[in-house]
């Protein structure tokens, strides 16, 4: 990032914070809304003792975890999708009736089957991740161009290696768009399947001292995971950069 | 002569039922001929180079390839596209090993031998020092260079070509039609020569390179006629000065006027 582009991003955090610092003095009570100035002890005070950075970790590993999971399966079954009609037909309608329920509703389903610990988190997360990268994989691997796949067949490529040298590579954009997408619906899942499920990580720290009514602890964990929705999806799009160069002729960053 | 190369009997084609792209189209494409075929715009030579690439089923006739029917793409004929078809993920370099590299006429070839060949290639349409370069990064000529140094890279039998110099200035184009020429062996005895198939709107160009001209018309495509050109080789720039090349030409060019003015005025 440039020097010009961070100067950007803290001209709209100072303006931000100087709105919330007005707000914090207009609304009396300060389980409702702290002061900038309260969310910042906590931050530097959880931020000492470790407890903050621990649970960033455990949450960022498990979203990690989940969404290399994730991509392992929705990938290549997005690409037989995209290609292969039988497989479209098999897959579409299942896949179109699991997409619109959310990661969360499977919370007390999950309760049962994997109890609290790593495990709920982990495929609720997964269950979030997956339909992005599915159903944005498919979708890039059918729009490859067909002048593109005409050209490898008339070089005597056979259908598998068009598949790993035209079709994977044409839809790398896409895919790693749709992982974008699934790593920010992940960000979101994240923080109510540990919120419940989960004996740490930033949403049972966020459920923790909701209990001990500090509220500026609460900020400052909701503040780290904005933090790191936004480094993530920073990390994404640098990735995209080296992986598709090609593709970046009209990014503006 | 012998048996044909490549033999179109009564071949048609239509899309969608009602669009009749190419109509009753009979021709015989010797081994080792370089033929080109000219036409108005929209007259289905884009069309007839697909079906003889494999990749456009025929709607009725037959096509067939050393007396076989052809029924797919073969790596024994190499296409270059009108819209050049680059691979926009892989760099010029990339772009021109591909069929080397991913597909079978890269067998038998060594990995040193494949690199000098690319080289040379890349090197051959004046590519030079681009190589790292991506084709968003070119030029609409550099493409077409990229286009035409990844057809001769893979060194096929049978070269089907459509407008492959098209986009190219005025100079360049007279050096890669004399090195055309050469690929396809017009020093070397005709039994030993590749059979090219050239699609050009340039009526010059076609007489320059070709054995013989095929000329369709238009709506639907049919072919109008075939002209010999008997001019001798190897030609050069000789060739392009002499009464001989100017008469083909404007005989070629008063056979498809009418229709072009046609088409165009539409
Ligand atoms: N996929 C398609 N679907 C419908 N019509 C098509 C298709 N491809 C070509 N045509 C039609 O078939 C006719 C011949 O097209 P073709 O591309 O072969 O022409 P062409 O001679 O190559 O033209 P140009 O010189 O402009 O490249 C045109 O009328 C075109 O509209
Ligand atoms: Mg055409």
């Amino acid at each position: 990032m440039r020097l010009g582009g961070v100067l950007v991003y803290l001209r709209t955090m100072a303006l931000f914070v100087l709105a919330w610092y007005v707000g914090s003095l207009l609304v009396p009570s300060k389980l409702l809304l702290p002061s900038p100035l309260a969310v910042a002890a906590a931050l530097r005070d959880t931020g000492l003792n470790g407890e903050l950075f621990g649970n960033a970790l455990i949450s960022l590993v498990r979203l990690l975890a989940s969404l290399l999971a994730a991509a392992a399966i929705a990938v290549p079954l997005g690409l037989l999708m995209g290609r292969s009609r039988l497989w479209n037909d098999l897959l579409e309608l299942p896949v179109e009736m699991l997409r619109p329920i959310a990661g969360i509703a499977w919370i007390p389903l999950a309760l049962y089957l994997f109890g609290i610990g790593h495990r709920l988190p982990l495929f609720i997360m997964f269950y979030t991740a997956f339909f992005p990268l599915l159903v944005g994989t498919a979708a890039g691997a059918a729009a490859v161009d067909k002048r593109l796949i005409a050209a490898a067949r008339t070089m005597g490529l056979s259908g598998p290696s068009i598949m790993r040298r035209v079709i994977v590579p044409a839809a790398l954009p896409a895919i790693l768009v749709s992982a974008r997408l699934a790593v920010a619906a992940s960000w979101t899942a994240v923080v109510a399947a540990e919120l419940v499920g989960a004996p740490n990580g930033l949403g049972y720290a966020i459920e923790y001292y909701r209990s001990m009514l500090s509220t500026p602890t609460v900020m400052a964990f909701i503040v780290t995971i904005g933090v790191l929705g936004f480094l993530t999806d920073k990390g994404l799009r640098q990735l995209s950069k080296v992986l598709t160069p090609w593709a970046q002729t009209g990014a503006a960053r | 002569m012998s048996a044909p190369k490549i033999r179109l009997d009564c071949v048609s084609k239509s899309f969608g039922g009602s669009v009749v792209a190419v109509e009753k189209l009979s021709l015989d494409i010797r081994d080792g001929e370089f033929l080109a075929i000219v036409g108005p715009s929209g007259c289905g030579k884009t069309t007839v180079l697909n079906m003889l690439a494999g990749l456009e089923p025929l709607t009725s006739g037959t096509m067939t390839l050393n007396g076989k029917p052809i029924e797919g793409p073969g790596a024994e004929r190499g296409v270059m596209f009108q819209d050049y078809a680059l691979f926009p993920w892989r760099t010029v370099r990339g772009n021109v090993e591909f069929g080397l590299v991913y597909g079978p006429a890269g067998q038998g070839l060594s990995p040193a031998e494949r690199t000098e060949r690319v080289e040379r290639t890349i090197e051959m349409v004046g590519l030079k020092g681009s190589h790292e370069k991506y084709p968003h990064q070119l030029s609409g000529g550099m493409r077409q260079r990229v286009a035409l140094a990844r057809l001769m890279a893979s060194e096929p039998e049978i070269l089907l070509m459509d407008e492959p110099l098209a986009a190219l200035d005025a100079q360049t184009r007279v050096i890669l039609q004399d090195e055309l020429l050469r690929i396809w062996g017009q020093d070397r005895p005709a039994t030993e020569r590749r059979t090219v198939v050239f699609i050009t709107h340039a009526i010059d160009e076609a007489v320059f390179l070709a054995d013989r001209v095929a000329v369709l018309s238009s709506h639907p495509g049919r072919l109008k006629q075939i002209i010999d050109i008997d001019l001798p080789r190897p030609r050069g720039d000789a060739t392009r000065r002499s009464g001989d090349f100017a008469r083909l030409c404007q005989s070629i060019w008063e056979l498809i006027r009418e229709e072009a003015y046609r088409a165009t005025m539409n």
